[in-house]
Formats: structure tokens, sequence, C-alpha cells
């Protein structure tokens, strides 16, 4: 089980405005609450439940739902007193009714703040119940320990840990799926469904952990995965490398495949490592290739008509900046100018997507094509000024027009400012309500390009 | 216009006599006419017991949790000379925050009224060892306490604590905290040990308010659950305690200390390391030695 001293520390963060993430208390919440049949158990102080559901759910595409979230999830609501005298009295309380009242397959305590910094031995607490056969788990998940992103990676090295079984019967037909965090994540569903599909063409069920179509059953005996794929350069890789030690199942950490031209590089990708024929392979992508372009073709007249092919400032986390940059590029031929990348990360992280990412988009989207890494909402407009503006104050190049900007809802201002479209895909997503939809995938592509497409015509 | 309350603050290392020293001084400050009150602020909560007839009061802390909020006669409790007792509590030892604890029995004073609804004049902060969190600095922070005064010996790691304690009042010194009334040095009978707190005094610049010696009539006086005040008025050691509560009464101005160092300390107590070894192998007689 999780220990608070066992942890890593996070790199610092000094101060910086308009973050786009919560804290690691969110993070996990959002993902414990989109695990099937799973009680949250809020080791926390008053606030933070209220916090979440009504913040951080509203900039998730409005969806608050989940098997037990929002308002309805038990919360040990520590006050003064506990504070003072411990919260580990309180905690078994409020975990022995939730275990009474809540119809749930898994507890899941979750830990804010209050308890880490007067040190509730919480380990113990749950101990007893797990020891009681109550199947009960933890993850250490204070806010000053991380973001949304590190709580995210806890509740998946928990489920590592506590939930997934040892030892379980292989099983040659099954791939786990990570790396898309519920919520932050805001198309978690449709995206983590979308890889479901593509892993179902090459042959294998996916067991992809949250969200419908999740199964705790399969959770549990995932150790007999054949492949576990991460879908992030980041997220979830120290997770998977937990997953490995712990299990000895291999990972390979591939993009968020958004669209036909990376949905095409995944299945060669994901073909090879799960040792699928490449003629197979191939045929899988010609069918699905000609299938996908056969709709797009529907848009092609009013495409030329707009001259939507576009400049485009992408803003988003590692996972969506360089997957949305992608798609603009590879599948609609627009022009990512400027990719801002807004997780707040250390030199190691921001070389390694460097690495991954930066020789594709310098050698497709043209010599301009920028990549920052700015986690301070703040300082956004200034890069912005630095390639963007200056390009069009020239009085006859006015180049970089007509542009869109594509980023998240806090990206509004700056749209307007530049006289662009603007399209909310990344978190906060607060202007659209998001259920099933998501951009992997053929179909996940064409979703994306009538979003796009869209927001050119929003206003009329 | 309401009077002012003299606050004060004793701390110093764990078991070196703050508790003691502190009821001997609210006793003699109580049997010379003033209304005193004792605050422990310790979570073993002992601080008064000597007060009491060597019992525990409840707690500030374990009061507040059973009713949610506290009235003050449910928390101040008088003792032996009419010394108002009260303890601030706090948790079981390895759970929870007894700093926080603190801040939260102080808080509730404040909240009463207690001081003047019980027209107190010298209110006595009896403060937990080692000052291990910000709540424990909290009676020399905010305004509370304006004189800290430090009980210690003349062992070596005291004075350590001691000087950590200086470079806890320089720190909050120039934001309206607690400044140095002065060292109470306890235990003191060989004519060394009068010299290294002496020396370490100098060097910190500061002074020492009272010798306090090292007597078995605090020990049997403790043993009946009194002060000394209570159990032998007329011994020595009563009139040690008589004399340093006047000192206390009419002090005004505290300073703020300048401590050692790390290493000034170390190089100081090994200058005194090889004076007490020249004393003891007879090389110096002890009276030239110091
Ligand atoms: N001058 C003295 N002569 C004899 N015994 C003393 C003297 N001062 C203190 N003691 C004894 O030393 C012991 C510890 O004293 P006391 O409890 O006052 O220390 P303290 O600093 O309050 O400790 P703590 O940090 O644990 O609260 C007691 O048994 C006390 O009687
Ligand atoms: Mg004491």
């Amino acid at each position: 089980m999780t220990s608070i001293l066992d942890e890593p520390l996070p790199p610092l963060v000094s101060a910086l405005e308009r973050p786009r993430w919560s804290c690691a208390l969110g993070g996990a919440l959002a993902a414990v609450g989109a695990l099937p049949r799973t009680i949250p158990v809020m080791h926390a102080g008053p606030g933070c439940a209220s916090n979440f559901t009504w913040m951080q759910n509203g900039s998730g595409g409005l969806a608050t739902g989940g098997y037990c979230s929002g308002l309805a999830m038990p919360g040990s609501n520590l006050q003064d007193s506990e504070v003072v005298f411990g919260g580990h009295e309180r905690l078994g309380e409020e975990l022995a009714n939730a275990i009474k009242i809540m119809d749930g397959d898994l507890y899941f305590v979750l830990t804010g703040c209050v308890p880490e910094v007067i040190g509730d031995d919480v380990d113990a607490v749950v101990a007893e119940y797990a020891n009681d056969g109550k199947p009960v788990v933890f993850a250490s998940t204070a806010g000053f320990k991380g973001n949304s992103y590190f709580g995210y990676e806890q509740v998946l090295k928990t489920l590592f840990k506590s939930v997934v079984e040892k030892g379980a019967p292989k099983q040659n037909d099954l791939v786990n799926v990570w790396g898309v965090p519920p919520t932050q994540d805001v198309f978690w569903r449709g995206n983590l469904q979308g890889v479901a599909r593509l892993l179902q063409l090459l042959g294998f069920r996916a067991n992809y952990f949250f969200g419908s179509g999740a199964d705790l059953d399969l959770i549990k005996k995932s150790a007999g995965a054949r492949l576990n794929i991460v879908l992030s350069d980041l997220y979830g890789i120290e997770a998977a490398e937990l997953f490995k030690e712990l299990h000895g199942v291999d990972f390979i950490s591939t993009p968020l495949p958004f669209g036909a031209a990376a949905t095409e590089k995944f299945l060669r990708t994901v073909g090879a490592a799960l040792k699928v024929s490449g003629e197979a392979v191939e045929k899988i992508i010609d069918a699905e290739g000609r299938r996908h372009y056969e709709y797009l073709e529907g848009l092609l007249e009013v495409f030329n008509d707009m001259e939507a092919q576009r400049y485009a400032i992408v803003i988003g986390d590692a996972n969506y900046a360089f997957a949305t940059a992608d798609f603009l590029a590879e599948d609609l031929g627009f022009l990512p100018d400027l990719i801002a990348v807004t997780d707040d990360l250390t030199a190691e992280k921001r070389e390694i997507l460097l690495t991954k990412r930066s020789a594709r988009v310098a050698g497709r989207y043209g010599e301009k094509s920028q990549v920052v890494f700015i986690a301070d909402g703040a300082h956004l407009t200034e890069a912005v000024d630095d390639t963007w503006r200056a390009e069009s104050w020239k009085k006859y190049h006015p180049a970089k027009r007509p542009a869109i900007v594509v980023g998240s809802s806090l990206d509004r201002g700056l749209a307007a400012a530049l006289g662009a479209a603007h399209l909310t895909v990344a978190f906060p997503v607060s202007n659209r309500a998001v259920l099933n939809r998501g951009y992997t995938g053929y179909d996940g592509g064409l979703t994306l390009a009538e979003d796009v497409i869209s927001s050119f015509i929003a206003a009329r | 216009m309401s009077k002012e309350i003299k606050q004060i603050a004793i701390y110093g290392k764990g078991g070196i006599g703050k508790s003691t020293t502190s009821s001997n001084i609210s006793a003699a400050l109580a049997k010379l006419g003033y209304k005193v009150m004792q605050v422990g602020c310790d979570p073993k909560s002992d601080s008064t017991n000597t007060l009491r007839g060597g019992t525990y009061i409840p707690t500030v802390l374990d009061t507040l949790r059973a009713k949610g909020k506290v009235t003050a006669d449910e928390i101040i409790f008088t003792g032996a000379g009419g010394v108002y007792c009260v303890e601030a509590g706090g948790p079981a030892p390895g759970v929870g925050c007894a700093g926080r604890g603190i801040i939260t029995a102080v808080e509730q004073l404040k909240q009463l009224r207690v001081f003047e609804n019980l027209d107190i004049d010298i209110v006595l902060y009896d403060v937990l060892g080692d000052v291990v969190c910000g709540g424990f600095a909290v009676p020399i922070r905010e305004g509370i306490a304006k004189h800290v005064f430090t009980v210690t010996s003349s062992d070596f790691m005291a004075i350590y604590a001691a000087n950590n304690l200086f470079a806890g009042i320089k720190k909050y010194s120039s934001t309206g905290g607690a400044l140095l009334g002065g060292i109470i040095a306890n235990s003191i009978n060989a004519p060394y040990s009068r010299a290294i707190v002496d020396d370490f005094a100098a060097r910190t610049q500061t002074q020492i308010v009272e010798y306090v010696p090292r007597s078995v009539t605090v020990t049997q006086a403790e043993l009946q659950g009194k002060t000394v005040i209570e159990a032998a008025p007329d011994s020595a050691q009563a009139q040690v305690y008589l004399e340093l509560a006047e000192k206390i009464a009419k002090h005004t101005d505290s300073k703020t200390p300048n401590p050692m160092s790390v290493e000034e300390l170390h190089q100081w107590a090994g200058s005194w390391a090889e004076k007490l070894l020249k004393i003891e192998t007879g090389e110096v007689a002890p009276k030239d030695g110091i």
C-alpha cells in the first residue's frame, strides 16, 4: 500500500496564473469516480468535494456523473478537532458507514492536504478493513504533492498494487490501456473507447479501467494481459513501470491517435508489438481508411470554399498539444504555428516530449512551427506576441490569417484578440457538454474535423 | 482604559524544570498579591499539577472536543493561593497536530476574554520543551506574550536549546513578537555551572534573572502535589522563588538576544570542556578555573 514517505518529491512550483489542472486530489477523484462500481472516500477538510464537483467537473465538459461522485461521495470532512487530535478515528467511522450504506465493489480512500500535514496513519486505518476482507484501498493524494496528473498516476499505482491480482491467468487477447486522465482529458470516455475499437480491429480486447464498459473483474485479472499500452508520453508511464515490476507485463507508449494519419501509425506500432502480421494491419488500414475518407469528402467543397486551411495556435497538455497539432497538420493540412504545452514539467520531461515529438513538428509543419512550455496562462499571450503578432503587424504580409486557436476555455480572449476561430478541446472546457464524444481513431478524426470546421461557422 | 496584562512565556529544553519553576513563580506571585493565571501549553497537560494537589484538570481541547464550545468556568480552575490554572491539552502522543492544538487553545482564551474578565495581572505560559513547529511559537508570536524567560541548566544540550530559542525570538523580534526577559538558571549548585551559564548569558547579551539551586525541597513538595511556596513556605528554596517572582513582576524591558551560530556554540562548548578537564585533573583549582 502507498505510504506518503515512499513518494518522490514533485517539482516545485512557485506561483502561476490560470493553471489548466487541479490538485492531486482532484485528478485522483476524477479517476476514482470513473472506476466501475467504486466509492471514493475523501479524507480531507471541507470544501474539496464541492470544489471538484463544480469547478473541476464543470470545466471537464460539465459531466458530474460517475458511479458515485459529485456531492454524493462520502468524506471525513475534517474539522479543527480532527486536526488537533488526529483524523484517523473520523476516517474509520466514515469508512465503516460508507461500506454499510453505499453499494460498491471497491472503496477508494483518497487523502487531501490536511491529514497528510498532521500525519494521519491512513495505511493503518485502511489495513484494518482490508485485513477484514473488505475491498478498501488508499492512494496518497495531498494537493501539495502534485497536480491532477500526479493524482491520476497515484490512483493507477494503487490499482496496480492493491487491486490487480498477482499471477492472474494469461489472456492472450487482452491488452490494458491507460494514459488518458479522466476529466483532465475532457474527452476521456470517447478517447478510451475509440482506442478500444481500434484494438478490436486488431483482434484484441481492451481493459481500459475507466468509464462505461470498464469492468472491475477484468481490472483484477489484468495482470494476465499481453501488453500494456500507455496513450501518452508522460501520464501513466511511472505506473506502467510499476505494473511491469509487479506483474511482469511490458508496455509501449504511443501518442493519442487523433484521426486517420495518427491512427495508421498507431495500428502499425501496436500491431507490431502484438505480433499481428503486417499484411493484416495494412488490410485494416485500407478498409477503414476508405470508409473514413468517404465521409471526410463530404466537407471537401466547403473546406475549399472557406479557405479552411488555416494557421493554428494549439494549446494543451502534453497529450493534447501534440495529438491535436498532428491532426491539424496531417489530416487537415493546417499549419500549427505555435504549440503551447501547458503542463508544469521538469526539464527532463520536456526533453522527453521534445525528442519524441519535435522531429515531426519541425519536419512537417514548416520552419516557423514552435513548441513552447508555458504552465502560466498569464505568459501565454507573450509567447503569442513573440511568434504571431509580430508577423501580422506587417502591412503587406498579414500572412497568418485566417486562423484558429485550438485550446481551452481560458483561451477565448486570446482567440478574440487575434480575430481567430476558437475551439475548446483541452481542460478546462466549460462551454461544451461532453458525454461520449472522442477524437481517437478514424471516427474520432471525423468528429474532430466536424468540430474544427464548425468553429468557423459558429456565429452563423 | 484597561490595565496592561503582563504576559510571560517560559520556554526551555524538555525536563529542565519549566513547569516546576512556573508553578512556583505563579504561587509566589499570588502570595505577593498579584492575580495570576498559569496556562500549560503542552499536550502532557501536567504544567499546573503542583498547583492543584498533584491532580490533572480538564483541558481546553478535551472540553472543546466533547462539547463543541467552551465557557470560562469549564476550563479555568483555581489552584493553591488562588492561582488560576488552565491546560491547553492536545492529542495523544504520535497522532494529530499538537501545534495546531496550542493555536486553538490560545485562540479560545482570547475569544473568551478571560484575562480581562478575571482582572488578571500576570499570565504565565508554560510551553512544551522543544519548539518543533509553528504552533509552539504562537505564545511568542502575534503579540500574546511580551516577555520570554528561558529555563536552563549548565548542561550543553539545555544551553543548545536555549540558544535555539534565542534564534526564534530574534526571528520574530522585528514583527512584534516577544523579546527575551532573561535566563532562569535552574539546578545550579556547582560553582562551574554558574560560571557556564554566566558566560553563555554574556555571549548572547542577555542576563541571568535568578540562580535556582537544585534542592530536595522541590522533590519533597512535588511528591505532596504542592509547590515549594505552599509546602515549605519558610524554606530557603521558597525564598529564591519569591525573589524570582518579584523580579519578574517588576520586569519591564525585554531585549532581542544575540544567539550564537552553531559553529560558535560548538567552539564555545569546546573551550568549556577543556576548562572542566583541567579542574577535574586538579591542574587548576575550581576557583581559578572559572
Ligand atoms: N530546582 C530543582 N530542584 C530539584 N528538582 C527539580 C528542580 N527543578 C526541577 N526539578 C525536577 O525535575 C523534574 C522535571 O521538572 P519539570 O516537570 O518542571 O520540567 P519541564 O521542563 O516542565 O519538563 P517538560 O519539558 O517535560 O514539560 C521534576 O521532577 C522536578 O521536580
Ligand atoms: Mg512541563
